[in-house]
């Protein structure tokens, strides 16, 4: 497919476009580089400006949640949204987040609680994916494809045709208000198994494996000592994923839990949203506000720190689409 | 082991010993089934049979004079009759028959741009569109609430001063338009990094064969990149497809904030939502959550039947 008999008048007769210079994670430096597509100044100018616009429109929810997380109820009615107001009470706002405002529950509880959930069940997730992926990759036996299949096609069944049934389980093993009934359905995450197979079958070659065998190897420690560390970009993806969605979560809690002792965040702010409607108490808006920002630093932060695994773990799923 | 394994490749085994390996590979493999069991304990107890489970009590009916009783599809029939869950049917279709095409063309605009490194400070823009990713929507839908809120909402000032007098982001004729725009807010930048990553994976010299033949570079995004990334579009679409019609979160929130705003059911898993936890019945939820769960399959498995009529064609 490359062309190099025809030559194209540029900066450099031969080879007409020249090889990337090879750097480390250097993704950027892959592209061709833009003079050769023929375009012009200007729409750089327009491409770059339709960045900007639509980074704003991704920031301004978060700019006016960072802001409002100073002011006082009345401010953050009042006041002009995008810009701060006296007095300045984001001490005074993030000492309530430990107290218990109207008896509804202490913020920081539910915090604990959805780091709690997201670690141990997102943790979960990933172990029971890892293993799963690994055994649909490199194992095929009697039933395995349609076993896969399965697993890939409950990603059709509505969360509500599971939860409920759950709900109502729950009520006869005494999980209602137990932090296992969060937990363990958690831990079920088909798209995990799905990813890490599909992470096993680009990154874990087979011969390596089977050299390992005929050094009479067992198969879990060619698992935990071979593929493993293989895999670890991959299995940086799918804990995230999963981590992510279980901090979500929204709806299994919301059924499940009628303590607030037990709430994660989701639920906890959902419950203050709906409250702070009716209930008159001053405090309780300025609460969701820097509620909800606490809620997603976290996150955002894990995110930025973990890029580099991310990204390398998102590029090996798309390649084997 | 752990340096016998990087030894010397080996000599190719004699023909005995590969009858005796595919005797010996058929039971390896069936070990193989032990990697799979533990997942698929949680996957049969926390899943299949929950969903087993509801579409066995979506046979019965609770009466609280006479107790559970056998009706057979009496819940179904109750269901498909009741106008609140077809209302809420079609207007998640209407929702995702907009918001997905629109957000995966601002996803597929953008993944291009950064593909092609068109514009400036492309990796910090890619890193700041991805960020509502990390958002729960409970958060998403509370931070949009209030700047879209009709009294005091910062965005109504804003149509205000545009000469749009008096926009209630929360009548009832803008509220899908609404919600759209809080979903396009929270999943675009998640879409575009798949798209991109797709995008990074087409061959180099696909690309500059293009630009050699003197190919515009619409042409080159629309007949050579687009075909390549289809795989990554149907799966979006497929993925974003069974999201959109179990809406939930975000008209649950709004209607924390604006009562009028939203009809109760205003969507098929917030009707077997009040259905269950409000109303109790839990055998018509399990009708409605199996219904619901129907109306997915046959949608996102139709897309992906219009996906292989074209690549045939």
């Amino acid at each position: 497919m490359s062309a190099t008999t025809v030559v194209r008048p540029g900066p450099e007769p031969r080879p007409p476009v020249p090889p990337p210079p090879r750097q480390r994670r250097g993704q950027e430096d892959d592209s061709i580089p833009i003079e050769y597509y023929g375009l012009r100044r200007g729409t750089v100018t327009t491409v770059t400006t339709l960045c900007v616009l639509f980074a704003i429109f991704t920031l301004v929810p978060i700019a006016w949640l960072v802001i409002n997380s100073t002011k006082t109820q009345a401010n953050i009615f009042e006041s002009f949204g995008f810009w701060f107001a006296s007095p300045f009470v984001f001490g005074k706002n993030f000492a309530l987040l430990f107290q218990n405002v109207d008896g509804y529950g202490v913020y920081f509880r539910w915090f604990g609680n959805t780091v709690l959930y997201a670690v141990v069940g997102g943790g979960g997730a990933t172990a029971l994916a890892a293993l799963a992926g690994y055994g649909f990759a490199r194992f095929h036996f009697r039933g395995s494809r349609a076993l896969f299949y399965l697993v890939i096609g409950a990603l059709l069944v509505p969360i509500t045709a599971i939860t409920l049934p759950l709900y109502l389980s729950y009520a006869k093993v005494h999980l209602i208000n137990s932090i296992w009934g969060m937990i363990l359905p958690s831990m079920v995450s088909p798209v995990g198994v799905y990813l890490m197979r599909v992470f096993v079958e680009v990154s874990v070659p087979r011969e390596l494996i089977d050299a390992a065998r005929i050094d009479g190897a067992g198969e879990l420690r060619i698992f935990f000592r071979l593929a493993l560390p293989l895999m670890v970009p991959g299995l940086m993806t799918v804990l995230l994923l999963n981590v992510v969605t279980v901090w979500n979560n929204y709806f299994l809690p919301l059924i499940i839990f009628s303590q607030n002792q037990l709430y994660p965040l989701t639920v906890g702010l959902g419950l203050w949203s709906e409250r702070a409607q009716n209930s008159g108490n001053a405090e309780i808006f300025p609460l969701i506000v820097l509620g909800g920002l606490v809620t997603i630093v976290p996150l955002i932060a894990l995110f930025l720190i973990l890029q580099r695994y991310w990204r390398s773990g998102l590029l090996l799923g798309s390649i084997a689409n | 082991m752990n340096g016998t394994v990087t030894g010397a490749p080996r000599r190719p085994l004699p023909l005995r010993s590969l009858l005796v390996q595919s005797a010996w590979s058929r039971r390896r493999d069936r070990r193989g089934f032990w990697f799979i069991a533990p997942f698929l304990i949680f996957f049969v107890v926390l899943m299949l049979a929950p969903l087993g489970y509801a579409i066995y009590t979506s046979l019965y009916t609770t009466r609280i004079i006479g107790g559970t009783a056998f009706t057979g599809a009496a819940n179904y029939t109750q269901t498909l009759e009741s106008g609140e869950f077809w209302s809420g049917v079609i207007r998640v279709i209407v929702f995702a028959a907009i918001q997905i095409p629109v957000m995966l063309a601002i996803a597929f605009f953008f993944a291009t741009i950064f593909d092609l490194g068109v514009a400036k400070y492309g990796t910090l823009f890619r890193t700041i569109f991805f960020i509502p990713f990390a958002v729960p929507a409970v958060v998403g839908a509370v931070m949009w609430s209030f700047l879209l809120e009709p009294q005091f909402g910062p965005f109504v000032h804003l149509a205000d001063s545009l000469g749009f007098q008096g926009t209630d982001y929360f009548s009832s004729g803008l509220i899908l338009p609404t919600i759209i725009v809080i979903v396009i807010w929270e999943w675009t930048g998640y879409n575009m990094v798949i798209l991109y990553t797709a995008l990074r994976s087409v061959p180099r010299d696909v690309i500059e064969a293009a630009i050699l033949d003197d190919t515009p570079l619409w042409k080159i995004i629309v007949k050579v990149k687009l075909p390549m990334v289809r795989p990554a579009i149907v799966l979006l679409v497929f993925i974003n497809t069974i999201g959109a019609l179990q809406l939930f979160t975000e008209p649950l929130i709004l209607q924390y904030f604006e009562t009028q705003a939203i009809s109760v059911n205003f969507t098929p898993t917030l009707y077997i939502y009040n259905t269950a936890i409000a109303g109790a019945q839990y055998n018509l939820a399990a009708a409605a959550a199996v219904i619901l769960g129907v109306v997915i399959v046959i949608i996102s498995v139709s897309s992906l039947f219009v996906r292989r009529r074209r690549s045939e064609v």
